[in-house]
């Protein structure tokens, strides 16, 4: 079977309500969808082998499936949302969350898609991302068709601030929905530089040791 | 018949189905315990709920907490989708019907959720309003589904004081019908104050707690009935 594109552990232990506090360690599993992969089966069989191999080892964890697969009439489903992939992907040291309001990767931008596995155990975290690396670049603010993009600088000590006004990007989405049969935009992914950058033929980052 | 060896076989694997949270190994339990011929309620009970006690030990314990219990859950569910059309009417010496709900202003519902699923198993007819279920909505829906028993869960003291409101009101309208609270900040002196026929600590408590209820309703539906 083919592996990820990414993995990383980070220190979540800020992050974490009271149901899920003890566990403090989430390994980010990234994979690029430019690699015209079945990328959402392939997450769910690496965070599913991720959580049989940390339990056979007498660990716990919770898998957090990838946001488009979140099985309904689950009792379990309720706890997804008290933690977000962005929080593993930034603590993991894999990405920072860009004006696009997405994890950005230096070398494979905001092609991935992520699951995380959450665990109590005690693994060496990675450095984690404190600051974005947009730097001056306005390209996705410029281009987003529906003005949702504010511009703001995310940094690691200011999780909660609102970046992206997804209402008004719903909005547009749920509008080409009607027109169009189809919701896609993701102008923000495609004209992100980092996201242009290559097809993933570069060595792997250091973070991605994990 | 299923020969002893095979079935003690079957039933360790859905008891450790329930344990593992291992959806799979549950609902494979389950086909083969069918297959075998083993009675569903033995399947259920022997197994799947023999499972979620041990889960209730290791969650008191801290070695479980609430992800594992709710994965749990989810793995006995899955079993027990397969095993219950399978079940001759429980026989638990009561069947009754009960309308559970968490209180107004509160969103918390996983100990409701547990206490639901242990009704659910053990054949009760169960009416889910669901979270943040407004008061008058169980007054209405007891009176509706003519249920037995009504189970009220806060978790929050804040949210937790419309109990009181909806038991005076239950009693009013149907004096026969009992109502059951339960919730971090409850307790069996809260429960007395508000005139709740029943408390319960947790989700198996509270099937014993309701069993007890329905059973004693019955009882003097019975005598009562006799006299007529």
């Amino acid at each position: 079977m083919e592996g990820a594109t990414l993995v990383g552990v980070g220190d979540v232990t800020e992050a974490l309500s009271s149901e899920i506090v003890h566990l403090n360690r989430g390994v980010a599993i990234a994979i690029n969808r430019s690699l015209n992969r079945q990328t959402i089966v392939l997450l769910s069989k690496l965070q599913g082998l991720t959580a049989v191999w940390l339990r056979s080892r007498g660990y716990l964890s919770l898998a957090i499936p990838p946001d488009s697969d979140r099985r309904k009439g689950k009792l379990i489903t309720r706890l997804y949302k008290l933690f977000c992939h962005k929080t593993a992907a930034t603590c993991s040291g894999l990405g920072w969350v860009g004006k696009n309001g997405l994890v950005i990767n230096r070398q494979y931008g905001s092609k991935l898609s992520w699951a995380t596995v959450l665990t109590n155990a005690p693994l060496d975290p990675d450095e984690p991302m404190m600051e974005s690396e947009c730097g001056n670049c306005d390209l996705c603010v410029t281009h987003c068709p529906s003005g949702a993009i504010r511009g703001h600088h995310w940094s690691m000590s200011e999780p909660r601030k609102r970046i992206v006004s997804y209402d008004k990007c719903l909005a547009l989405k749920q509008k080409r929905q009607m027109l169009e049969g189809k919701p896609n935009c993701g102008f923000c992914v495609t004209v992100c530089p980092y996201s242009r950058k290559n097809g993933g033929t570069e060595k792997r980052s250091p973070e991605s040791q994990g | 018949m299923a020969d002893e060896a095979k079935k003690k076989e079957i039933l360790e694997k859905l008891r450790n189905g329930v344990i593992q949270y291992d959806e799979d190994a549950c609902k494979e339990g389950a086909n083969e315990a069918l297959e075998a011929g083993i009675d569903a309620n033995e399947a259920i009970f022997e197994g799947l709920v023999s499972g979620m006690e041990e889960v209730g030990r290791l969650f008191e314990a801290q070695e479980y907490f609430v992800p594992e219990i709710l994965m749990c859950a989810d793995a006995l569910y899955a079993g027990l989708g397969i095993l219950k059309p399978h079940c001759k009417q429980m026989d638990l010496g009561v069947k009754g019907s009960v309308v559970i709900g968490t209180v107004e202003g509160d969103v918390h519902d996983i100990g409701k959720n547990l206490v639901k699923m242990m009704f659910d198993v053990a054949g009760f007819n169960v009416y889910d309003l669901g979270r943040d279920v407004p008061l008058d909505n169980f007054v209405e829906e007891q009176l509706k589904t003519d249920s037995d028993l009504v189970c009220l869960s806060a978790m929050m003291t804040t949210s937790m004081v419309g109990m009181p409101k909806v038991i005076e009101k239950i009693k009013k309208k149907n004096p026969n019908c009992m109502v059951m609270i339960g919730g971090a900040p409850t307790s069996k002196d809260l429960a007395d104050k508000w005139g709740a026929d029943g408390y319960a600590e947790d989700a198996s408590n509270a099937l014993k707690e309701a069993i007890k209820m329905v059973a004693f309703l019955k009882k003097l539906r019975d005598e009562q009935m006799a006299k007529q």
